[in-house]
């Protein structure tokens, strides 16, 4: 029973990282219905731009976060007005591959500005270290930290999205862009808006993430694959659904790596996918699905 | 000013071009053009998978490292000779393929591609841990090719059988996509309600694509095995499939032509980005972008407007394919197929 | 107006130009080596996540280079080093030394990062009998069986396995706990390690996977607990080395830790770990003996800052800074009429101390062209690495 608190506590952490992650991927699929294959990349990004903040300059660790976020809201202004803009009636292939080039690009820059400080570079904690017991299981006080971040990031998203008046353009969007078009929605600037807010999103999230994982460049495509799996398993237009699913991908991983081999461990959430996809794609909360002629 | 040669006379004289490669050229250059015709053979595949039946399918990488893996088992494992293990890879990859039918009847799209895409983690995790079989991460050394008692050695050789193959697979292509096959790929891909009102049977001719991609990739890879010497999984990889979606968009989706132009600019380009070192990484993504503002069609469509280069069925726009949800009202005439109406498919 | 005649001519021309440009030779008697120059060539990743073992491997040796060309270079020539990219793959790796061999056309290759790349690599090594010199892949099927032209410097995932277990046994340890990474990388130490055991007639309590990209490792600290595990051979990275490290600690679980020269700076390590104390019974056996932080190599530290100003001195650069040390007594030994013959004359009679490296080079040829066989085992002390032993081999 130990046992299964332990991997409960690790699921739960794990996955709310998916989860903050996966929000990203969701924010910005409702509204532009496209996903954007960078957005790991995006996150890693956020991460050594915090590492850089509090780390190399020495900042305050709430103002380096508060910094990163605010640097991941401009990136993601900027790739949506540069890149993704001019491609947004190109289609999804067309995407994809803007999307790829610029996970080089960034890979690339990460490698010759921060690369060769270390293989892996390590991020202090904003905590003591020492584990703390939370009914019979000790966790690190970090873990609690990322577990709060997370929820406090996805309640203010959720309050933007249902009381503010960007927000409510942003479902406007979402719907039915031609008709947003329509009624007076600068539905050019609401998709600027969607992505610099899935972008700041993900840089909270490296930030938070960033005392109990290690930095490297590369960080970003697995974490991209489960959160965008976690998205779907949600489904894909719902909120609440990516961060079910994220923290559901997390459990998953935990209790098959703890229970069945730490062998499956990785490979549990792609085989996951795989199945929810065939017997139940439209996910735990999407709609049920409509197929248009 | 009417163009002298036309596609087919192009790719006849690229062909010859290629027969005389090994007579004139270093040792590397036999073998960037070796990779190079393995790498024709994958894009005209997916091509056929992707642009003309439509489906958003990434796991053609995966199917590559199952012809490479099963021809290079196939003869290490149970001895069987070449001309043996190199079509038992590529049936192998070939049965895979299909089976990856079946979600696919029932997803497009982005649903489509990340199930592929797990698909194809999935199948890298085994290549990593069923030891016994794969002999896990540290891969194994395949044999080179074998020719004797003819006198030619295993670099001409494979080079030589690589031409041979790339040839008839190509041919094979470029008649099939003028065929009524073809044709009903090309339904399916833009409507496949409309389609199947025609009485084309959706599960036949979306397999039917899956297996021709498969079996080319596995084609491919029973290929590679020997041109190696040496079978792991690394050249199987996400950095893999990227190469083979950027060669068909970059030579043009929906268009044999269009891949073999993609193929062969990728495995230039990849050779002439070496000279960036450690920028390579940024180099090639601003490429990448740069080419989907400017040419998101594909360069095969500079030269289809020229007489001689016309494609049937060719006239392919990206936009309707993959498009993102426009308003469309909804209707569900088929009732519960659950494929998600967000993708806009028609 | 480009009319399709004009560009098919101008076609034809690029055509031409490039395959004459291509197969264009410089004639030399030894290629690569003119009055002025000798051109090294070098393969690795020098893109991709594996960037380490090659890039910054590179950036040591172009350090040393740059040190013995100011000091006038070896018998007035000057070292170049040419560095070509394999992305860790045995496809781009055999394409590196091709063109390394045959456009470049290197007087030798000093290099190697990923093993299966350089493993893919090294028949056509053999067949173009340029002289190989292996600076960072540890797979012992690069220069076992012997090759004549192969030698290598860095301590092979056999002599590493040999010294884990030796080392375990060394310090009384009854139950021993495996956790590897099952990539190619792991793999190429998982199975010497497993091979090594089983010699020794030991059969680990737990045998664990983790994947670099793991962020948490309750699952594995569980089981090792649970087994009562009192050594864990660490067949990991650092980043997913730290993470296990920190879930044994919050489950008070303190066994010795045996690593490898995957994570070679134990001082860096304990800043990534980032607990007090839990790094006290970690050691690794690293085929250099210092630690970037070590005054012993402040020569060093300025040197890289100097040359690359993004980048601070890491055991990376210290392993190809050791290994370009060696090319370099090697090259001095062979003379000023230099052949490749010579060359590999000279490694099969070096003896030679370098900067970085724990023991004294030695390639025992014919027996051994495994050069380094002396791991040193560092741990942190502070700011400083202690080496608190050296395993000789040979």
């Amino acid at each position: 029973m130990m046992m299964f608190g332990y991997l409960l506590a690790s699921g739960i952490t794990t996955g709310a990282l998916y989860a903050l992650v996966a929000l990203g991927i969701t924010v910005v699929y409702k509204a532009t219905r496209s996903v954007n294959f960078a957005h790991g990349d995006l996150f890693m990004i956020g991460g050594f731009i915090a590492y850089t903040f509090h780390v190399m300059w020495g900042l305050p660790y709430v103002v380096a976060l508060l910094l990163a976020v605010a640097a991941g809201f401009a990136i993601g202004a900027v790739v949506e007005r540069l890149a993704f803009r001019p491609l947004r009636d190109q289609g999804l292939v067309s995407l994809l591959l803007a999307a790829i080039g610029l996970s080089f690009i960034l890979k690339g820059t990460a490698r010759a500005v921060w690369g060769g400080k270390g293989d892996f570079i390590p991020f202090p904690p904003i905590a003591t270290p020492s584990p703390i017991s939370v009914g019979g299981i000790l966790v690190v006080p970090q873990q609690l930290i990322v577990l709060a971040g997370a929820i406090a990031v996805m309640a203010i998203f959720a309050g933007l999205f249902k009381f503010t008046k960007l927000g409510r353009m942003m479902q406007a969007t979402a719907d039915n862009a031609k008709a947003a078009k329509l009624v007076g929605i600068p539905v050019n600037r609401v998709y600027v808006y969607t992505m610099a807010i899935g972008t700041a999103i993900a840089g909270s999230a490296a930030v938070l993430m960033a005392p109990i994982t290690l930095l490297y460049p590369d960080i970003g495509f697995v974490l991209f694959i489960k959160s965008f799996a976690a998205a779907v398993l949600g489904g894909l237009t719902s909120i609440p659904g990516a961060v079910a699913g994220g923290f559901l991908i997390g459990l998953i991983e935990a209790m098959s790596g703890g229970y069945i081999s730490t062998q499956v461990q990785d490979v549990s959430s792609y085989i996951v996918i795989m199945l929810v996809l065939v017997f139940m794609p439209q996910g735990l909360f999407g709609g049920r699905a409509l197929r248009r002629v | 000013m009417r163009l002298l040669l036309g596609s087919r006379q192009f790719l006849f004289l690229m062909f010859a071009a290629l027969a005389v490669v090994p007579a004139v050229a270093n040792p590397y250059i036999l073998y960037i053009c070796n990779l190079g015709m393995l790498y024709v053979i994958l894009a005209v595949g997916l091509n056929i998978l992707v642009g003309y039946a439509g489906q958003f399918a990434l796991a053609n990488a995966a199917m590559f490292g199952i012809g490479a893996y099963g021809a290079g088992l196939l003869q290490v494992k149970l001895g069987a000779p070449y001309f043996l293990a190199a079509p038992g890879g590529a049936i192998l990859a070939m049965l895979i393929g299909t089976a990856i039918v079946f979600p696919a009847l029932r997803l497009s799209g982005i649903y489509l591609g990340l199930s592929t895409l797990a698909f194809a983690m999935f199948s890298q995790w085994v290549l990593l841990h069923w030891n016994s079989v794969t002999f896990g991460g540290g891969g194994f050394p395949a044999p080179h090719l074998d020719l004797s008692p003819l006198p030619i050695g295993p670099d001409t050789g494979i080079y030589f059988l690589s031409w041979l193959v790339t040839i008839a697979l190509v041919a094979f292509a470029w008649s099939l996509v003028r065929s009524r096959i073809g044709r009903a790929f090309v339904a399916v891909r833009d409507g496949e309600i409309a389609a199947q009102s025609l009485g084309i049977d959706l599960l036949r001719y979306k397999a039917l694509a899956f297996a021709i991609s498969g079996f080319y990739a596995g084609t491919a890879g029973a290929l590679y095995a020997p041109l190696l010497g040496y079978v792991s999984p690394e050249g199987f990889d996400l950095f893999q499939m990227i190469i083979q979606k950027s060669m068909i968009v970059v030579g043009g989706m929906g268009s044999v032509m269009g891949s073999v132009l993609g193929a062969a600019v990728m495995v230039f380009l990849l050779e002439l980005l070496r000279a960036f070192k450690s920028t390579q990484e940024i180099v090639f993504g601003s490429i990448l972008i740069a080419f989907v503002m400017f040419r998101p069609r594909g360069l095969v469509t500079l030269l289809q407007r020229l007489p001689g280069w016309e494609e049937p069925l060719s006239s392919f726009d990206p936009r309707r394919l993959f498009a993102p949800a426009a308003s469309e009202p909804a209707s569900s005439p088929l009732g519960a197929s659950p494929e998600l109406a967000d993708e806009g498919r028609r | 107006m480009l009319t399709v005649r004009k560009s098919l001519v101008a076609i034809g021309a690029l055509l031409a130009g490039a395959t004459l440009a291509l197969a264009g030779a410089r004639a030399e008697d030894v290629p690569g080596v003119t009055k002025d120059e000798i051109r090294i060539g070098s393969f690795g990743s020098l893109t991709g996540p594996t960037y380490l073992y090659g890039k910054l491997t590179m950036n040591g040796v172009d350090a040393v280079f740059a040190k013995v060309n100011e000091q006038g270079g070896i018998n007035g020539r000057k070292l170049v080093l040419v560095r070509e990219d394999d992305r860790c793959d045995p496809a781009t790796a055999i394409a590196a030394v091709k063109k390394l061999v045959f456009e470049e056309k290197v007087f030798m290759i000093i290099g190697g990062g990923c093993s299966n790349a350089t493993l893919g690599a090294r028949p056509e090594i053999v067949k173009d009998q340029i002289p190989f010199l292996v600076f960072a892949s540890v797979a012992d099927g690069i220069s076992d069986p012997v090759a004549p032209n192969i030698y290598t410097t860095m301590t092979t995932s056999s002599i590493e396995s040999r010294s884990q277990v030796q080392y375990a046994i060394d310090k009384g340890a009854k139950k021993i706990a495996v956790v590897s990474q099952h990539d190619a990388w792991g793999q190429s130490r998982y199975e010497p390690l497993m091979a090594e055991l089983k010699k020794r007639n030991i059969t680990p309590v737990v045998d664990l996977e983790m994947t670099v990209d793991d962020n948490d490792a309750t699952t594995q600290a569980l089981k090792i607990t649970s087994a009562g595990a009192d050594a864990i051979i660490m067949e990991l990275y650092a980043k997913p080395g730290a993470v296990l490290i920190r879930a044994l600690n919050k489950l008070g679980q303190n066994p010795m830790l045996i690593a490898q020269t995957g994570i070679a700076d134990p001082v860096a390590f304990t800043k990534e770990v980032a607990i007090p104390g839990a790094t006290d019974k970690f050691v690794t056996p690293s085929a250099v003996r210092y630690a970037p932080s070590d005054p012993e190599v402040k020569e060093w530290v300025e040197r890289i800052k100097k040359m690359f100003p993004n980048d601070e001195l890491s055991v990376f650069n210290l392993m190809g800074i050791g290994s370009a040390q060696v090319l370099v007594a090697a090259l001095k030994a062979a003379g000023p009429d230099l052949t490749r013959e010579k060359l590999l004359q000279a490694f099969a009679h070096i003896k030679v101390d370098t900067d970085t490296y724990a023991g004294t080079i030695i390639c025992n040829d014919p027996v051994s062209h495994q050069c380094n066989q002396s791991p040193a085992w560092m741990k942190a002390a502070g700011e400083k690495a202690e080496v608190v032993g050296v395993t000789k081999l040979n």
